[in-house]
């Protein structure tokens, strides 16, 4: 039981380390990036191949993950710069598609829809399931903590502002002076760096990543996080994520609950919940659980 | 009284959070009270959802037919069911689940062949026995140490057998037509062989999936005027490939897999275009015992290649339990073959094994999939084939190999 409260959580970091990401692109910088898996992918991939064939220790295959969606995420920011709301939407999800192809074609690189097996984990072979279970749910949460903090430090300083000008109106913040491009394609190459390290922290977890595993399902699923905790907000992303990951999961134990319920009932049963607990959400608080407030000091509160 | 508004917001979320946890309690308490505890993972929803509920149901229906008859080692089975989304992602939380909650030692079912690459080492690494109907030839290739067992036929006997039929069927020029898949590669390079061994044009093309229309590529195929064309996909992307074969103006044959030409694709489908198709499966032993058990157990006159696979699972899992003295995934995995084939008594369902087991003989388990012998890697050997051919837009037996 308890080996499986540390997956949970594990994916559950992963989720959140989603989240933010997304967050900073969609939530803190308004571009809608359908784009997530495609970032995800790179990542899973990139450290994948570093760790396994290139034998790199695994520290460096996250560091590459990440660097190359930044990378990614910088450029087709950049080529997308004159794109906004349903067009850019459509041109990140073309983004995402193309990497799942190329995973999928290029099989000399990427062994193709057989996906890369036998990822290296973290002292993997000396470690019983369960201490491997435990210690990448410390690694995770230990990076969702880095991460957080850095995004909401972010958040609060003039380029987290700066940025919200942007997101909010555009025009007013150039005519305010701010280089609208290059405060875009950092934040997307920022947003994209997260997601990438994201996707290595799966590889290295699951040891398995093929190309149905990129598929839309899951930016479906970190959308619903991040508008269910509260776009814009990094605490948000993080809560959003968990409670995602808690329905997901705790849905499955519905057939203990509802004893009339066999294994199809349930499975359709999971799905209703999920979509009941998004449309409660939205309109119980239509902003998320948490959301987003003009950063300020810590301590004085604005009462409304 | 704006400071209890702000109170009040997080605690919904405790609430969730804290419903959801409540949730889980009723089940932890049953899982622990169960000794015996085995897991179907079937694609309940998503692409694979069409097979998932009635392989479920075939191996569910076994161990509720055992536990009346008295249980497995004086204990009763308890059955967790989980379903993979048809998602390998989704697959590895559920896996996971059923292994570190629930304990199980065996998991049933898995589908696609992406699923049960992505579950497999979480199951080896765990000692869990997986039974699988997924078809990839790098399947078998894991280092898993003898966890994994599957009843389906790996891609390349498949492709071989369908190759020999189009051969044996006078075929002057042949062509594979599919998306990018596990086995798009391996398909080709068989039929490209067996092509060249008979002197005769084989031309081939991998598309993208999901697309709406494919006649370009349909009529870049057409051009090495091929007399008979292998579809290569699933039934989605097969409906379009079929349609627009047909608009082309193709006379030749056709030959696709059975669970690519299935029965929702010959309805969507007018009967003049699937006219003369042929599909081929690997056959359920129809004349069997045990195929008539399934028939009974789910009622229905035809059972799909899957669930007589999965019912096979959860007879051999009983059945190597028992011959053990042990239902551990470990004791399963190194009993198996000793159930499966040699020269024990042919038994077809679990109860009959177990009384043979019970008098002290020995048993070889013939299933509803076919005589279920294992090899060395976990692959299954002697698998029938059954060829069909549509016509009037409902197919009818054509061989049987």
């Amino acid at each position: 039981m308890l080996s499986w409260l540390f997956s949970v959580a594990t994916f559950a970091g992963i989720y959140a380390l989603l989240a933010l990401g997304i967050n900073v692109i969609w939530g803190m910088g308004g571009m809608i990036n359908l784009g997530m898996a495609g970032f995800f992918a790179l990542g899973a991939y990139a450290s994948a191949l570093a760790t396994g064939a290139g034998a790199l220790p695994i520290p460096i295959g996250l560091a590459l993950a990440a660097g190359l969606a930044a990378l990614a995420g910088g450029l087709l920011c950049r080529l997308t710069l004159r794109l906004r709301g349903d067009y850019l939407a459509i041109v990140t999800l073309g983004f995402s598609e193309l990497i799942r192809l190329i995973a999928a074609n290029e099989i000399w690189m990427t062994n193709g829809s057989d996906g890369i097996s036998g990822i290296p984990g973290p002292w993997r072979a000396e470690l019983s399931p369960f201490q491997f279970n435990m210690l990448s749910c410390a690694l995770v949460t230990l990076a969702v903590l880095i991460v957080w903090a850095m995004t909401e430090r972010l958040r609060r300083s003039p380029w987290g502002r700066a940025l919200r000008a942007i997101r909010d109106d555009d025009t007013a913040a150039a005519v305010a002076g701010k280089p609208i491009t290059r405060f875009k394609v950092q934040a997307f190459a920022l947003g994209a760096a997260i997601l990438g390290l994201a996707g290595a922290f799966y590889a290295h977890y699951t040891s398995y990543i093929a190309p149905d595993i990129f598929r839309p399902l899951i930016t479906i699923y970190i959308f619903l996080a991040l508008t269910a905790g509260g776009t814009g907000n990094s605490t948000g992303a993080v809560v959003g994520a968990i409670a995602v990951v808690a329905v997901l999961e705790g849905s499955r134990f519905l057939e203990g609950w509802v004893s009339v319920l066999g294994g199809v009932e349930k499975a359709a049963l999971r799905e209703i919940v999920i979509g009941v607990a998004l449309i409660a959400i939205m309109q119980l608080r239509p902003r998320g659980l948490l959301p987003e407030t003009p950063p300020g000091p810590f301590l004085k509160r604005k009462d409304t | 009284m704006t400071d209890f508004k702000n109170l009040f917001a997080p605690t919904r979320r405790s609430v969730m959070l804290g419903a959801t946890a409540l949730l889980a309690t009723p089940a932890i308490l049953r899982a622990q009270s169960a000794p015996i505890t085995f897991g179907t993972l079937t694609p309940l929803t998503g692409v694979g959802g069409t097979y998932g509920p009635s392989m479920r149901d075939a191996a569910a229906n076994v161990f509720t037919a055992v536990n009346e008859a008295g249980g497995l080692l004086g204990q009763e089975i308890d059955l967790v069911s989980e379903d993979t989304q048809t998602n390998p992602e989704a697959a590895v939380r559920a896996v996971r689940k059923l292994i570190d909650v629930d304990g199980v030692s065996v998991v049933i079912g898995t589908w696609a062949s992406s699923i049960t690459t992505a579950v497999a080492p979480l199951c080896w690494e765990n000692g869990v026995m997986l039974f699988t109907v997924s078809g990839a030839d790098s399947i078998t290739q894991l280092p898993h140490m003898g966890y994994i067992a599957r009843t389906q036929p790996n891609s390349v006997l498949q492709i071989e057998v369908a190759g020999d039929f189009m051969l044996r069927q006078d075929s002057a020029g042949m062509a594979w037509i599919g998306p990018q898949t596990p086995f798009a590669q391996s398909s080709i390079d068989i039929l490209a062989g067996q092509a060249e061994g008979a002197g005769i044009g084989m031309e081939s093309l991998i598309y993208e999936a999901d697309k709406s229309t494919y006649r370009s590529e349909v009529d870049t195929i057409l051009r090495s005027n091929p007399d008979f064309i292998m579809l290569g996909g699933y039934a989605a992307d097969s409906t379009v490939v079929l349609r627009d074969i047909w608009q082309a103006g193709y006379e030749g044959r056709i030959i696709g897999p059975a669970y690519a030409v299935n029965p929702t694709v010959l309805e969507a489908l007018p009967a003049e275009v699937t006219e003369g198709v042929f599909t081929w499966e690997g056959a359920p032993d129809v004349g069997s015992s045990a195929y008539a058990n399934v028939q009974a157990s789910l009622g229905v006159e035809e059972v799909d290649p899957y669930s007589a696979q999965t019912y096979d699972h959860a007879n051999m899992a009983v059945l190597a339990a028992a011959a053990a003295g042990d239902a551990s995934g470990a004791a399963i995995r190194d009993a198996l073959r000793s159930i499966s084939q040699g020269e024990g008594d042919a038994v077809s369902d679990a109860i009959a094994g177990l009384e043979a087991l019970a008098g002290g003989g020995s048993v070889n388990y013939s299933g509803a999939s076919g005589p279920c012998d294992f090899d060395d890697i976990g692959d299954i050997t002697g698998t029938q084939f059954l060829f069909r051919q549509i016509s009037g837009g409902s197919p009818s037996d054509f061989e049987r190999v």
